[in-house]
């Protein structure tokens, strides 16, 4: 991501509630719980972000991509 | 929330109770356990907590020093949490402006800063702060002399920042040096 | 071997198959050493499940602007595992 071209002017104005709507909310809640309670650890979580294919990265919001993320970790290790 | 709720939202929504339907009854975790955290979350961490370090590093010069060499001893002295990682303070000067970004995802210290605002996570800053910095500065408003040189920090590993601005001119109390500063200053993208 | 600060190093050229902390820009690029930040287990080793990760020593690498994008006067400053490192000659350039 860093120094990669074309992403056009920061949305400074972006700086309000920490979260837009209630999913988003729970997808946080989520991710903090199941690391907490050992499901998988950050840097899984991160590389299962990387993982996702480019086109649904890119058309996917920050914690759309929290959550496919975690649903893929869930799936790999069969644990929910 | 207010926001108008997509179509596309109540989609991911959906997915999202789904989840949590599967996690809950596979024993990973509990409902409670994800509003608690949730509370605690919104109620412990917010921007106050660093500005708080910020003043009190302005108004006392032993705490500014012990801030600048141990920021996880400093916060903990004003009784902010900081564990699983560590808190590297850095300081503006009239010389050097100092900026922070996390271009691997968004990384930062949530209990000094709150939840991430939208804008630190955005492709668009994450990507471009490293190369253009002062076009970035721009456009929130923060355009440097030019003889300011700029540190851009990328948060890449387990170090988390906190950037002290330029003390605000004029003779104030230690609360009001505290009202003063953003989370926009404690990231680097506002003078204060 | 640790790097003391002012050490000149360079970070992998190389995009290995599995999650990694180093940013692709810096990759390939001669920095100099700010300070050691503790040590911190391996993202490369966590990210696959090796238990237990590899620990070492992660150092506040400094790179200047011109050398990673060819323009811009400010310098970069990124967190880097050892491993991700090699130390080249002060005088290469």
């Amino acid at each position: 991501m860093g120094g990669q071209d074309g992403f056009g002017p920061v949305p400074v104005g972006d700086d309000g509630a920490p979260f837009q709507a209630d999913w988003e909310a729970k997808v946080f809640a989520l991710s903090r719980a199941l690391r907490r309670n050992g499901a998988f650890n950050l840097d899984e979580m991160r590389d299962a972000i990387e993982r996702i294919p480019p086109e649904d990265y890119l058309a996917a919001s920050y914690y759309e991509r929290w959550l496919i993320a975690m649903e893929m970790i869930l799936a790999e290790k069969g644990l929910a | 929330m207010s926001h108008d709720e997509s179509h596309e939202d109540l989609h991911v929504a959906a997915r999202v109770r789904a989840l949590e339907e599967r996690v809950v009854a596979a024993g990973l975790t509990t409902d409670d356990e994800l509003d608690a955290l949730l509370d605690g979350l919104l109620a412990g961490a917010s921007p106050v907590n660093g500005a708080r370090m910020v003043a009190r590093a302005w108004a006392d010069p032993a705490y500014r020093e012990a801030l600048l060499a141990d920021g996880n001893a400093a916060a903990g002295a004003l009784g902010f949490s900081t564990s699983g990682y560590r808190l590297r303070v850095v300081e503006n000067t009239p010389e050097t402006h100092n900026v922070v970004v996390c271009t691997l995802c968004s990384c930062y210290p949530i209990t000094l800063l709150g939840p991430s605002p939208g804008w630190y996570r955005s492709f668009a800053y994450r990507s471009r702060v490293v190369r253009e910095p002062r076009a970035v500065l721009a456009e929130f408003g923060l355009t440097l002399p030019d003889g300011v040189e700029i540190a851009v920090w990328d948060s890449s590993a387990e170090t988390r920042y906190l950037v002290v601005p330029l003390r605000p001119e004029g003779d104030l109390s230690e609360e009001e040096m505290a009202a003063r500063v953003s989370r926009r200053g404690l990231i680097g993208t506002a003078a204060v | 071997m640790t790097y003391g600060p002012g050490t000149r190093v360079r970070a992998l050229a190389g995009d290995p198959d599995h999650h990694t902390r180093v940013p692709r820009y810096v990759r390939g690029h001669v920095g100099e050493i700010v300070e050691q930040e503790g040590e911190w287990p391996l993202p490369d080793d966590r990210a696959r499940g090796i238990t237990p990760p590899r620990v070492e020593a992660v150092y506040a690498v400094r790179f200047p602007a011109r050398d990673l994008w060819g323009t811009g006067s400010h310098t970069v400053t990124v967190d880097l595992w050892e491993s991700y490192l090699e130390e080249v000659a002060p005088r290469e350039s």
